[in-house]
């Protein structure tokens, strides 16, 4: 889950070295956390939070095929 | 290349929007002003700047080999056994998405395939430093949709018409309505209207007034 959205969130930032993920198990499914720099807050939300929105659809296709749950949290 | 035009308060916030809407920096693209915005009293008389952005450009040959490379990259993180296979190297790309049980790539109302779609327009400019006008599709799903949609729009113009009243459909996104759009843009008897926000516009086809 990680690989996928590091791969994507370092190839829209402007600064890929303060991206941060994190992954915490619950009862509710896979929770990760991402961290990015200041400046880059806007491009991974994106305008309506398109951008967001479009990353969770993604992130969901993952969880499906290996039947958990997952949540996104940009902190 | 596409062009693209924005409009703002001020240049420099068109620029700025400019930046992130292409997901590029400043120097990745040239801008030109078309309209200098201009201030006004309280909120009156006020113009809005209007730039127009051409984001530099990459060779096609450079632009299908990376754009491959970003989707098959995608579709093996996504753990999705697909083989990418291009429609048409020139601008704009067509990609298609080939394999078994593909579905849970396009989704409801196909969801996944728009996200999928933008995210990877996201990482080619990301990657490539290049806006590419780029189309994903997965084992030919947009382009069914698109005949089936053509076919829809026709047969309830014709509806419309012999029942003189107007019909409304299923809340479409904005690719899907402008199908519709299109396809009856001919027809002098009929118009065509979106209405309601976000997910839930759809479009009503209706008599032509007069």
């Amino acid at each position: 889950m990680k690989d996928l959205l590091e791969y994507i969130i370092k190839s829209i930032v402007a600064e890929p070295d303060a991206v941060k993920i994190t992954e915490e198990n619950s009862d509710e499914g896979l929770l990760i956390k991402l961290e990015v720099a200041p400046d880059d807050k806007g491009r991974v939300i994106g305008r309506q939070g398109r951008v967001a929105q479009a990353l969770r659809t993604l992130l969901r296709v993952k969880a499906a095929k290996t039947d958990t749950r997952v949540r996104l949290e940009i902190v | 290349m596409e062009r693209i035009e924005i409009t703002a308060a001020t240049v420099e916030q068109a620029i700025e929007k400019a930046e992130v809407q292409l997901g590029l920096s400043r120097d990745q693209f040239e801008v030109e002003v078309i309209k200098e915005g201009k201030s006004g009293i309280l909120g009156v008389g006020g113009r809005e700047a209007v730039i127009r952005v051409n984001p530099v450009t990459l060779p096609e040959k450079d632009a299908v080999k990376g754009v491959t490379e970003i989707l098959d990259t995608l579709l093996g993180l996504l753990g999705v056994p697909g083989k990418v296979e291009v429609l048409s190297n020139e601008i704009p790309l067509a990609l298609d998405i080939k394999g078994d049980d593909l579905g849970i790539l396009i989704g409801r109302r196909g969801q996944t395939l728009a996200s999928l779609e933008y995210i990877t327009k996201l990482v080619v400019v990301g990657r490539l430093k290049a806006w590419l006008p780029l189309a994903v599709d997965v084992a030919g799903y947009k382009k069914r949709r698109r005949d089936s949609l053509q076919r829809l729009a026709l047969y309830l113009a014709e509806q419309v018409k012999s029942r003189r009243c107007a019909i409304t459909m299923e809340p479409m996104p904005a690719d899907e309505r402008r199908i519709v759009h299109l396809t009856l843009a001919d027809d002098p008897d009929i118009t065509t209207q979106s209405i309601g926000e976000g997910e839930n516009r759809k479009v009503v086809i209706l008599l032509r007034q007069g």
